[in-house]
């Protein structure tokens, strides 16, 4: 990947921050908000004008992005992309090529997942402080689905800083007023005069031209791409089959690594019983301990450094948690649930209030992992100079930094510089937040300097031995009044906290953040659209030797699960329709029914199904956004559960690019549909079952719903759209499974697996539910 | 030393006879198309054709392999470099999300049209087994039906 930016972005913002330095050049970064075009004059580098952070373009036209949002599948590439050229008024087409950057600018920070706020919000001086304080890490992640929240002011700004510099350069060529030219195609116009100029033909001139403070974005009526589906930039490489992703790096002189690491998290290597006869072995350069937690045979290729790896006989020291099960963790979530001090997250009015008809339920989730398409990996190069080079699918460059300095740490080594780059990921879905593989990476670095090491997990290790969306449980309280609806609702979960668990692992400092009062743990739970005068919410944090980490949608995914079941089992109490009672909920929450009333328009509500089959509903606000589904499902007589239809409606505010959107939909669903049906890790003796996709099975196409989605039109701020559509799918499902068979499901995953051959399932909800028996 | 042809041309591979096919493509021969996803037959990210069989490559070791005809996902595309009709419908259909399950995929896909050239939903079912994580099967579904719509017109 070529050095797009180099001594340019220095010069423009004031600050290339590599290596450990956090360079405090206070004066030169700018208003961390926007694209720092505060900064000194653009610059020329050969044939093409940097304008700025994201945008520059050559002399023949063409323009390079730089994008620095990691691209998983979800196209934000494109997206991001799509702002630009909307600003700077050039064709969607193949002349726009898009980058992640290699150089970490504050220009790039998302700061608007941490402080929960959009750049053009974002005011005062403690947020400034604040923003400056997470430029200079500088914090660039592609998380909690809030890049297009995050860049959808400072990419339109980019576009249009370099639109009016071209325009400024364009009239003055032409010798006339600014104001009598117009852009289009990637022209400046003089309509009077029929006289037009390329881009690429000003760029020198444009260098001249002193970017704009506040540049002036097109008003919504003047869009021609933003709202319209464009193609995704990244496919067509990926319909070729093209080396993209970090498990395709390929370098001069590069070394292979393979890795096993403990069965039981936190235990560590007591002995490597063959380790000399498997250095003897042809091909294999070396065998290493990591950390005193993982070895790693190192070799001139993978798969000699992964049988290598499967012959290592090791031996692990004693720990407690060796007598740990996931039945035992489950009466540990219980217990707590059981116990006293739980933390308040929220209590508005009182839940204690006499009322009528009261409801209860209990509902559990159990852990489940990513098991991201393209294995755990990263390539990490160690020079004798002492700088170093890291190529790595990550959902964070920062952490992508740190982990290669933790690992090289690990050797004594302090890496005078790191140079990031992000490689497109095969899928990500949280977990690539985390640096473990490139901490891995750089240890083994450190070994064999100046050759590049790819270290990459077997899926066995990834499944096995990864890190995993918490285990949780719920106990679910209301009282009804006369009207059926909810007086009070009461709501107590248990969870191990991930803000803890993943901190504890990212932060460079400390012990990570407190685990009580995580938000991720209530998440879904809070309900606050729903007209209900009482509510609390309360959680407890149940601590495991289980790392927890970052899952697509987190608390939601079983928050939202708990909480609409429960909603519908208050229905069922008032004997009411769930869609009927949700509206009645829903009455100040004008946005929330809109989307509510239309999904249960499109999935035909209320008409009859046959015998067996079922509908639920259930609806979610999640990250800004608000998504509904309707699930038809058949039970048969057997038990076998399909999932045959879900319809989804979501208003996800401005939409950048629709077809993405929706893709985002049906892929969210999907990964809803497995986890709901059938994702579980289970422990024994401390250590996880599940270790391939045959014991932690994926539903496949034969069994994989038809989806129809629809985006409701919205003149809000765009909200997030990675993880919404994954959330209401659950509830839906055991909503669904009680319209067609009565029973009602509180616990997750709802059927047992059964294989029909190879690489064939079905999936059978078992006779007696098992929540019902605790 | 093994010798096999691989997306038309001839090759002679001296790696270990037990060597997976995946591994072959991807470290002795540079073609990175066929991706490594679980290793033991589940995933099928791995899928080549091998005599026109879609095979997972993880599971198939060099010397099962001589005198065979590999095509990998970069063979899919015409002589001069254009997409296959299925491809074309699998950009037209905007189908991947992350990318990393497609080239087993198509490889698949294209195998099941060589078959079957206009399958039935069911008969798309029944052939294609891949895991897709991202969740695209219900584009993989219309590509699969709108390749075979353009290959019948064509
Ligand atoms: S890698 Fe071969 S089937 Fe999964
Ligand atoms: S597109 Fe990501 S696994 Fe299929």
């Amino acid at each position: 990947m070529p050095r797009i930016f180099s001594r340019r972005n220095f010069l423009i913002t004031g600050a290339v921050l590599g290596g450990t330095a956090m360079v405090a050049a206070v004066g030169g970064i700018g208003t961390l908000a926007t694209v720092d075009m505060d900064g000194p004059d653009p610059l020329l580098d050969g044939d093409r004008l940097v304008f700025n952070a994201f945008v520059a373009i050559h002399q023949d036209g063409s323009v390079v992005i730089q994008a620095p949002r990691t691209e998983m599948g979800q196209g934000i590439h494109t997206g991001l992309a799509m702002l630009v050229a909307e600003e700077l008024d050039i064709p969607f087409d193949a002349r726009i090529r898009v980058e992640h950057p290699v150089e970490q600018l504050a220009a790039y920070t998302n700061f608007s997942g941490p402080l929960r706020t959009r750049p053009e919000g974002a005011q005062g001086p403690v947020m400034w402080a604040a923003k400056r304080l997470l430029g200079l890490l500088p914090l660039n992640n592609t998380a909690g689905s809030r890049s297009i929240v995050g860049m959808w002011v400072p990419m339109r700004q980019a576009g249009a800083a370099a639109r009016h510099m071209l325009v400024t350069a364009g009239a003055a060529r032409l010798g006339v007023q600014v104001g009598d030219v117009t852009t289009s195609d990637g022209f400046v116009r003089h309509a009077a005069s029929g006289r037009n100029i390329a881009y690429g033909d000003l760029v020198r001139d444009a260098a001249a031209v002193p970017p704009p403070s506040d540049p002036v974005l097109k008003p919504a009526s003047a869009w021609r791409l933003i709202g319209r589906a464009q193609p995704r930039v990244d496919l067509p490489a990926k319909i070729r089959g093209e080396p993209v992703f970090g498990a395709d790096v390929v370098l001069p002189d590069m070394l292979h690594a393979a890795i096993r690491q403990a069965p039981v998290f936190g235990a560590s290597v007591a002995r490597v019983v063959n380790e000399a006869e498997t250095r003897a072995q042809p091909g294999i350069v070396d065998v290493a301990v990591i950390d005193g937690r993982s070895v790693a045979v190192v070799a001139s290729s993978w798969w000699l450094a992964e049988t290598a790896a499967w012959r290592l006989d090791i031996q692990w020291a004693a720990t407690e948690a060796e007598v740990v099960t996931s039945a035992g963790l489950a009466r540990a979530l219980q217990s707590a649930l059981d116990g006293d001090e739980p933390h308040l997250y929220l209590h508005e009015g009182d839940v204690e209030v006499p009322a009528g008809q009261v409801v209860t339920a209990a509902y559990t989730a159990p852990f489940v992992t990513h098991a991201c398409m393209e294995p755990m990996n990263a390539t990490v190069l160690i020079r004798g100079d002492g700088t170093a080079e890291a190529w790595c699918p990550t959902q964070s460059p920062m952490s992508m930094r740190w982990g290669v300095n933790r690992g090289a740490a690990l050797a004594d080594v302090d890496p005078t510089s790191v140079t990031c780059h992000v490689t497109m990921t095969g899928g990500a879905f949280g977990r690539r937040s985390d640096l473990d593989v490139v901490v891995q990476a750089a240890f083994l670095a450190t070994r064999h300097r100046d050759r590049p090491v790819k270290l990459m997990w077997s899926r066995q290790e990834d499944i096995g031995r990864g890190i995993y969306r918490s285990h949780a449980a719920a106990r679910m309280r209301a009282a009804l009044g006369p009207d059926g609806l909810p007086v009070s609702y009461d709501a107590l979960v248990a969870a191990q906290s991930m803000q803890q668990s993943a901190s504890a692992r990212l932060l460079p400092f400390g012990n990570g953040a407190s685990p009580h009062g995580d938000r991720f743990t209530v998440e879904g739970l809070d309900k606050s659209y729903y007209a209900v005068p009482n509510r609390r919410l309360r959680s407890h944090h149940v601590p495991s030797h289980m790392p927890i980490g970052a899952w697509r949608s987190n608390g939601f995914s079983f928050g939202t699960f708990f909480a609409e079941s429960f909603v519908d089992e208050c229905a069922q109490a008032a004997s009411q329709d769930p869609v009927a009672y949700r509206r009645r909920l829903l009455r100040d929450s004008p946005r929330h029914l809109a989307v509510l009333d239309r999904v249960a328009a499109l999935a035909g509500w209320g008409t009859p199904l046959a015998p067996g089959r079922g509908r639920g509903v259930a609806i979610e606000e999640a990250y800004e956004s608000v998504v509904a589904e309707v699930v038809e499902i058949t039970v048969a007589a057997d038990g076998e559960i399909t999932v045959d239809r879900v319809f989804c409606v979501v208003d996800v505010g401005i939409v950048v690019n629709p077809d993405a959107v929706v893709a985002q939909m049906e892929g969210g669903i999907q990964f809803g549909v497995t986890t709901a049906l059938m994702s579980s890790i289970t422990l024994e003796a401390g250590a996880v079952m599940e270790s391939n996709f045959h014991d932690f099975p994926m539903q496949r196409l034969a069994n994989a719903p038809e989806i129809v989605v629809e985006i409701m039109p919205s003149n809000l701020p765009p909200g997030g759209a990675g993880e919404p559509g994954i959330v209401p799918v659950a509830a839906a499902i055991a909503n669904a499974i009680h319209a067609a068979t009565g029973r009602r499901l509180r616990s997750l995953p709802f059927a047992t697996v059964e294989t029909l051959g190879e690489r064939r399932l079905r999936t059978v909800l078992p006779a007696v539910d098992m929540a019902a028996r605790n | 030393m093994v010798s096999l042809n691989v997306n038309g041309a001839p090759v002679t591979v001296s790696a270990p006879d037990d060597k997976p096919l995946l591994w072959v493509l991807r470290e002795d021969l540079g073609l990175l198309g066929a991706k490594y996803g679980c290793g033991i037959a589940q995933c099928g990210a791995c899928r080549v054709l091998i005599n026109g069989v879609s095979t997972p490559s993880c599971v198939t070791t060099l010397s099962t392999v001589a005198g065979a005809s590999v095509v990998t996902v970069e063979g899919l595309p015409q002589a001069d470099g254009t997409l296959s009709v299925l491809q074309q419908a699998w950009l037209d259909e905007q189908v991947p999300q992350c990318g990393f399950c497609q080239p087993g995929f198509l490889v698949a896909a294209t195998a099941l049209l060589d078959r079957v050239p206009q399958p039935t939903n069911a008969e798309i079912d029944e052939f294609i087994d891949n895991i897709c994580r991202c969740g695209t099967y219900p584009r993989i579904r219309r590509a699969i039906h709108r390749a075979a719509a353009a290959q019948a017109q064509g």
